[in-house]
């Protein structure tokens, strides 16, 4: 088969932009290479990957240089069907590529296309059925499955296609952890099967893996080989809008030798050359620091069932929340966080129990009146942005409130200040980046000045700088007072961030209590299918309090 | 929240091929229209409920009930307004109600749930893909029929989108409870721009998704669920044109069902 993919200077701007997304790239990927490819948000990674496509240029348009060959044949030559079968392409959002009605037909629409007969579409989807796990469910409703199993069978009906080289951009990052668990074993797998593989992902632990490894950054590539020799490259990594590796940056910290990769491996390395001294295993128990019973947001027994629905999507919750709080909610998609998180400002309302908020049950307050004390932030900041400038959109909420002018104007100016947008008042929020829009959709709930602000999955599709810029602007605001209430599914900015942790399973409360407490019990988050991040689990095994690489390093060095 | 139509079953209708299904409702859509009798109609919108509940199909007419309602009410209260009889019942000033007008607007209003009934009933037993064959099929162009079938299928998918929109906004204090029309069309806006580019970028990640399968509008492709007629397709088939000429003859040659003459 030889070089199954081979890039040549290219180069690309889309139709009508001003700057190339990507600048001269060089690279080849082998027969049976698995490729990963990190960078920051709008580096050029999703428009590589469409180049290797095809889709650029024959979908998108615009100043297209260089050259790709695929199977040694230049890309722009292919058709589209015969280019299926060479390159398959999986996207971020599952939702928007499957378009069947059921499992198998969303296998067979592929096959129909390149005109493979009945006979051979039934064998091919009885043997990719399997592969990605979803054996039995040939007939099964596609609305009905789970994220990772959709986007498992985005693969496989990708794979069905026998193509040459898979590429996935950015698979995982919709995905909760379980289904992000199932996408990367079922590449392991393709991997096993010496599959060639091209991947986006921005989560370093993938990239240990991987056979190459292409950092970008402003369109160019800024790295490229073997991945142990970067990803032990801090700067580097943040450079390019990846977090790096906790447990590498530690070792570095601490002058230790050695650049372990897993958490098994890093407490081999310190037993081995005995790096720290034996400490007493700390249990830990709920210090109660939040003292007392003055809940600003208190649920009594709530449950919630949805129209339709034949189980209870919340059962018989009760917590508080106290005012100056910042609390994180975790669990798995359907474990009920959302449906909590959207009684505490009415769009849902209880089935039976009750949710106070200031003292009063949400269901006889007005519904401008609950606006102004709970601001909720949804996942996807495009599902409200509508104005022509950022000043309107971050306006809106107050003007339809009814404040003045100049209340209007005086909050507006504090909102983006906060949000770190002064500058932005007159320029259109759809041009700008997806962390500065993310930005935008907080500065119009802030600008209302509501006591609590509730955001649902504030980082999803944020890089790693645009993620702890976000997360350092909530911490701001609540040291001004403001109860935080997040959503995530990201473990470092929960043990980094919270003070508090609200575990969810199935609907109800498995464990709440101090950050540190919550996590320190590993057999609770297993219940929920949660990991905590290496280093927490590092800090539980030698049995430190650090839940971070700067605590800690203070914390041994001492 | 499940938003489609279609009911995975194996009933006599789902078992039917596609192009007897869709010849078929356009067959009943055509008996809808061959009286202006309520009786008549009604029969015809009975029968055609009958055959909802074989396919086991209530379940998406209980899903469009308020629908289905307000189209017969409507239909009830607003023809008799424009249209007149013979036996005058009331009058008011200039206005005037009839017997005619009323059995003619109950008329119109089973003519009207019939058609949306007919239509769910096929949504309901036919996954898109068949639609999508079956029109081929029947020799529509492919990217025709496949815009056809797509179309069908976006719209739980853009409900979906709508609710969430919806939601954002009145969490950030949109209040979609007042009653005044005016201010509420000035609300429209921070709706309609949001649910405008999600349908754009959905539409676009679409295309994407079918470029990369190799779907290409003009190239010849196979089925894999290939529709076949069978024997009880042509059987269906043959009742429901007897039964259309049945009910023309019954309109045309003697003059039954008809409680306005001339009006369709």
């Amino acid at each position: 088969m030889g070089i199954p993919v081979s890039i040549k200077s290219l180069s690309f701007a889309y139709h009508n932009a001003k700057k190339q997304s990507i600048k001269d790239i060089n690279g080849e990927i082998r027969d049976g290479e698995f490729l990963v490819i990190m960078g920051h948000g709008g580096a050029g990674k999703s428009t590589l990957c469409c180049a290797m496509n095809g889709i650029i240029p024959r979908f998108y348009h615009g100043d297209y240089s260089g050259n790709v060959f695929i199977a040694g044949k230049e890309a722009t030559q292919y058709n589209p069907s015969d280019m299926a079968r060479n390159v398959g392409l999986v996207l971020q959002d599952f939702e928007a590529q499957l378009f069947s009605t059921n499992v198998e037909l969303e296998i067979a629409f592929g096959l129909e296309n390149i005109g493979l007969p009945s006979f051979e579409i039934n064998r091919r989807i009885d043997r990719y059925i399997d592969f990605i796990g979803l054996h039995g469910m040939r007939k099964a409703d596609i609305s009905t499955l789970s994220g990772g199993q959709k986007q498992r069978l985005a693969i496989g009906s990708v794979l069905a296609m026998e193509p040459y080289v898979v590429v996935m951009d950015e698979p995982t990052t919709d995905l909760d952890p379980l289904g992000r668990h199932d996408v990367l074993s079922l590449a392991g797998l393709l991997r096993e099967g010496r599959r060639t593989l091209v991947m986006v992902d921005n989560e370093p632990d993938t990239a240990v893996y991987a056979d190459q490894l292409w950092l970008m950054k402003d369109g160019e590539i800024v790295a490229q080989g073997a991945p142990d020799r970067y990803l032990a490259d801090e700067e580097l990594l943040v450079s390019c809008g990846v977090m790096p590796l906790q447990i590498i940056s530690l070792f570095r910290r601490m002058n230790w030798q050695g650049k372990p990769l897993t958490v098994e491996a890093a407490m081999e390395l310190i037993n081995k050359n005995n790096l720290v001294q034996k400490r007493e295993q700390i249990v830990w128990k709920d210090n109660k620091i939040f003292g007392g019973n003055d809940f600003f947001i208190e649920a009594k027994g709530l449950t919630h069932r949805y129209p339709g629905a034949s189980c209870d999507a919340l059962k018989d919750v009760s917590f508080g929340i106290r005012r100056g709080e910042f609390v994180a909610i975790l669990g798995q998609n359907g474990s009920g966080k959302t449906t909590v998180a959207k009684h505490i400002n009415r769009l849902l309302k209880p089935t039976s129990g009750e949710l106070l908020v200031n003292g009063k049950k949400t269901t006889t307050y007005k519904q401008n009146e609950l606006a102004r004390l709970v601001g909720y932030v949804f996942q996807n900041p495009d599902n409200q942005i509508f104005a022509s400038t950022v000043k309107e959109e971050v306006g809106f909420g107050l003007k339809v409130l009814g404040e003045h002018t100049k209340t209007i104007e005086k909050n507006v100016a504090e909102a983006l200040y906060v949000t770190g947008l002064e500058g932005y008042e007159n320029r259109s929020p759809f041009v700008l980046s997806k962390g500065e829009r993310q930005r935008v959709a907080v500065a119009s709930v802030l600008s209302v000045k509501p006591e609590v602000i509730i955001l649902d999955e504030p980082t999803t599709g944020l890089d790693y700088q645009h993620q702890r810029d976000s997360l350092e602007m909530l911490k701001r605001l609540n040291k001004m007072g403001h109860t935080v209430v997040i959503i995530t599914h990201s473990m470092w900015i929960a043990e980094e961030y919270a003070d508090r942790c609200i575990l969810m399973k199935d609907g109800e409360i498995i464990n709440d209590g101090q950050t540190r407490t919550v996590f320190a019990d590993e057999d609770k988050l297993v219940m929920a299918s949660l990991v905590p991040s290496p280093i927490v689990r590092l800090s539980n095994r030698l049995g430190t309090k650090a839940m971070n690489v700067d605590d800690m390093v203070k914390e041994l060095g001492r | 929240m499940n938003l489609s139509i279609y009911r995975d079953d194996k009933t006599w209708l789902h078992r039917l091929d596609p192009r007897t299904k869709l010849f078929g409702t356009t067959i009943v859509f055509i008996l809808c229209l061959c009286f202006n009798d309520p009786f008549y109609t009604g029969s015809v919108a009975l029968g055609v409920f009958v055959v909802a509940l074989s396919a086991r199909a209530q379940k998406a007419i209980w899903k469009l009930r308020y629908i289905l309602l307000m189209l017969f009410l409507f239909s009830v209260i607003l023809w008799p307004f424009f249209t007149s009889g013979k036996t005058v019942i009331w009058t008011w000033k200039s206005l005037k109600l009839t017997r005619e007008s009323i059995l003619y607007g109950m008329a119109m209003g089973f003519r009207l749930s019939t058609f949306v009934i007919t239509g769910l009933i096929l949504l309901a037993t036919t996954r898109n893909e068949e639609i999508t064959d079956g029109l081929i099929k029947m020799r529509m162009p492919y990217p025709l029929a496949f815009a056809f079938s797509t179309a069908l299928r976006l719209v739980p998918t853009f409900a979906g989108a709508g609710a969430t929109i919806v939601q954002a906004q009145v969490s950030r204090g949109l209040d979609l409870e007042s009653k005044n029309i005016i201010s509420r069309f000035g609300k429209f806006i921070p709706l309609a721009v949001p649910m405008f580019i999600s349908a754009i970028r959905y539409t676009n990640l679409l295309a994407m998704a079918l470029e990369s399968r190799g779907f290409s509008p003009n190239a010849p492709r196979t089925f894999y669920y290939e529709p076949k007629m069978a024997k009880k397709d042509w059987v269906i088939l043959c009742f429901l044109i007897v039964l259309l000429l049945v009910l023309l003859y019954m309109r045309l040659i003697l003059g039954m069902g008809v409680i306005m003459p001339g009006r369709i």
